[in-house]
């Protein structure tokens, strides 16, 4: 173990080794990966992120969101993810296939979102979370999001997205929140995370 | 997929080939010998062995 | 300075050509001090950012106004000056110096190295800004965006250089272990970083694979970058502070060939029961199983060296750290490998368990051994004694005992999460209601171990300033034949 080249030779040997096993081949194995086509409503699924989606889901990355929450079903009998009701069947690589990068998460202080459009299909109740979790979720350590909101205590003027404040969480009542384009893009992500369509390796 | 699974178990075949073989080729060129001298480099005249080499400050 | 030729007997006849331990120690004096104070200093801006995100979990109306703040960038943020900050810029340090003395060597690069210092602090501070102002690259251990990570590049590029050249110009034979290690860790890290970037930021990967690619990294970030300097800095201190060669060089061998072999392919352990092929993970998994022999073999040598020798623990900082730290490595490895069987991951995956077990191996293992390394540098190349032996308890017993208060909380919290989890009936805010009184254990652990934090900077601002008792040599305790006090020159 004295010849440095022996050494060096292999240092570089065994972390090839590994990344062909570990990303190469799995990339080989998966880079052809199609969507599937749901033939009666003429959708390719998954459909990617368009619009409002795709700004919502730099938002979610900026915010940290996946330092919390999953994006990742488990299969039956491997956790209770789905009957939890998370989604109809475990999350496959064919899912992710327009998620550059995927957003998986590996911290459920909340819940998983996978399929979070399906689950919470209301813009509504979205932006009521958002700004103050413990509005719709008591007892929720979700930080609120305040700064992604305009908060107006006037029915004069408001536009169609404002959402009424609960009183008991009014700073002064009555309020209303009207969401900024951050949080419409934001939750138009949200509301795009619906994975409940069928893949033929997942029956 | 079988062209897959030829490539999967042959890269592990190679892998395992290769490193029993380094290390046969390492014994026999002689590397694992004289492997005491090597874990003695670090001391010397200065620091020899027996010397303790670190204490608390006296305050 | 001048005094020190003085007081030090001039090398014997036939050494004359050899460097002496001062000429190493004072050659890498400027480029180590520079990369252990940024260390410091990151250690300081990262365990604030750690408390910010602590409190926020159980209470998350603290400081919720402040976007820049919000946990999802607090937290990446936390993680960046830890990891690219204080970990990475300790280890540099530990390993530059580690390099000199082993092959007897001046530390090359005079100007360019300590101009890594600052560029290595100017990138992370870029990376942190860059987090917290909303350009996280969001994909974890990695969150520094890449035009501001290419300068690490530079950085190591130098280093390897400088590693490369004293190895050519080394005097023995022999390598010493921590030598091999080290040359793995300086060659690992940009290869990992580098193809890092590559996978997860250009088509090379698409979709799921990405995923692979992280965890590949991330993982191997822990295994081959931060493991290697610890150990190299163990098989070096605990040796050295004892004064008795390591137990068995064989061992060592087949220690370090084994963790190069295994620890890479361990990394799809944290997809399991994730979307990727089913044979990735189980290579993952089996990868983490057969790190149990690195690990016992490890543990073993450093057990048996030690053996007879523990009551220096009582006399010696550095021992205390390192031999904590090597511990604890031990520990986190036989942790991490049950972790990745599939039983055990089913109720431990997306839990605190799992950040229990992070901090277990990223602090109690790998930061208590640079503490140890930093304790046995520092006075050697500033020529100056620590200057109290009461804030070094502080900060030892504040960190070991803040260390186990965290692990032991959190760990309970996540496995008992986990299982509520796994259990359809419990509604999930439960589960949230139930871990929060873990989380308030999480942060009162996290004051303690700032505390020790603190303790440790102002014992180094002090040492900086040589506010300790003048050192004339490099060996702080008794020569043979003299008696004690003698070896500690002018000062009190």
């Amino acid at each position: 173990m004295n010849r440095a080249w022996m050494l060096a030779l292999g240092v570089f040997a065994t972390i090839v080794a590994s990344v062909t096993g570990l990303v190469l081949l799995p990339d080989r194995q998966l880079r052809a990966t199609q969507p599937v086509v749901d033939e009666d409503r003429g959708v390719t699924l998954p459909a990617g992120y368009f619009g409002d989606a795709e700004a919502g889901r730099k938002v979610y990355m900026d915010l940290g969101c996946i330092y919390c929450h999953t994006q990742q079903v488990r299969p039956e009998g491997f956790g209770a993810d789905i009957e939890r009701g998370w989604g109809m069947r475990r999350s496959v690589a064919r899912d992710y296939i327009y998620d550059e990068p995927p957003l998986m998460g590996t911290m459920r202080t909340g819940p998983d979102l996978m399929n979070i459009g399906a689950r919470q299909p209301s813009a509504q109740w979205h932006y009521l979370h958002l700004y103050q979790p413990r509005i719709t979720s008591p007892g929720s350590i979700m930080p609120p999001h305040r700064f992604l909101f305009e908060v107006r205590h006037s029915a004069e003027g408001l536009p169609e997205d404002a959402v009424r404040v609960p009183d008991e969480f009014a700073r002064r009542k009555p309020e209303w929140i009207v969401p900024r384009d951050r949080a419409r893009w934001l939750v138009a992500y949200l509301l795009s995370l619906d994975h409940n369509y069928e893949v033929p390796e997942a029956r | 997929m079988a062209a897959f699974y030829i490539a999967l178990w042959g890269l592990a075949a190679l892998l395992g080939a290769t490193a029993v073989g380094a290390l046969v080729w390492a014994i026999r060129r002689g590397e694992f010998e004289q492997l005491r001298e090597a874990s003695m480099s670090i001391f010397d005249d200065e620091e020899p062995v027996g010397e303790v080499t670190d204490r608390f400050p006296r305050n | 300075m001048a005094s020190t030729a003085e007081t030090i007997p001039p090398p014997a006849p036939e050494e004359r050509e050899r460097l002496t331990r001062i000429q190493i120690d004072r050659s890498c004096r400027q480029t180590v001090v520079w990369y252990y104070a940024s260390a410091v200093f990151w250690l300081l801006a990262g365990s604030a950012l750690a408390l910010i995100a602590s409190i926020k979990m159980h209470s998350p109306e603290f400081l919720a106004d402040q976007e820049w703040l919000t946990f999802g960038r607090a937290r990446p943020a936390h993680l960046a000056a830890m990891i690219y900050g204080w970990g990475s810029m300790a280890g540099v340090g530990t390993l530059l110096w580690l390099q000199a003395r082993l092959t007897r060597t001046r530390l090359p690069f005079p100007t360019l190295l300590p101009a890594t210092a600052v560029i290595w602090n100017l990138t992370v501070a870029f990376g942190m800004i860059a987090i917290l102002a909303g350009y996280s690259t969001s994909i974890e251990w990695i969150e520094i965006p890449p035009a501001t990570a290419v300068l690490f590049g530079f950085c190591i590029a130098v280093i390897i250089a400088a590693s490369v050249r004293m190895f050519r110009q080394r005097e023995s034979k022999h390598t010493y272990v921590s030598q091999w290690y080290l040359f793995g860790a300086i060659f690992w890290f940009p290869l990992l970083y580098v193809s890092a970037q590559i996978f997860l930021h250009t088509p090379a990967a698409a979709g799921a694979v990405k995923a692979a690619a992280n965890w590949w990294f991330a993982h191997n970030v822990l295994g081959l970058w931060f493991t290697p300097i610890g150990l190299a800095t163990v098989y070096y201190l605990i040796p050295k502070v004892i004064g008795r060669p390591v137990h068995s060089y064989h061992l060592s061998l087949l220690g370090f060939w084994t963790l190069a072999i295994f620890y890479n392919w361990a990394g799809t352990h944290h997809l399991i029961g994730g979307p990727l092929p089913a044979w990735l993970i189980t290579v993952g998994i089996v990868g983490s199983m057969m790190m149990f022999v690195p690990v016992v073999t490890v543990a073993v040598n450093h057990h048996l060296t030690m053996v007879g020798h523990f009551h220096y623990l009582k006399h010696s900082p550095t021992l205390r750290f390192v031999v904590y730290g090597a511990m604890c490595y031990t520990a986190v490895s036989f942790q991490g490998s049950l972790q990745s069987l599939r039983s055990v991951n089913e109720v431990s995956h997306f839990t605190h368990y799992t950040i229990a077990h992070a901090h277990l191996g990223v602090y109690a293992f790998f930061t208590m051994v640079m503490f140890g390394a930093i304790y046995y540098v520092a006075p050697r190349l500033l020529n100056a004694e620590w200057h109290s032996a009461g804030w070094i308890r502080a900060h030892f017993w504040s960190t070991a005992v803040g260390m186990a208060v965290y692990w032991l909380g959190l760990t309970w919290a996540g496995w008992e999460q986990g299982r509520m989890m796994n259990d359809p009936r419990v509604p999930f805010l439960d589960i949230v209601k139930f871990t929060v009184p873990w989380l308030w254990s999480r942060s009162a652990a996290g004051v303690l171990m700032t505390i020790g934090h603190l303790s440790f900077a102002w014992l180094f601002w002090n040492i900086l300033r040589q506010r300790g008792a003048y050192l004339p040599g490099p060996t702080l305790l008794v020569r043979k034949g003299e008696p004690a006090g003698a070896a500690a020159g002018g000062g009190e």
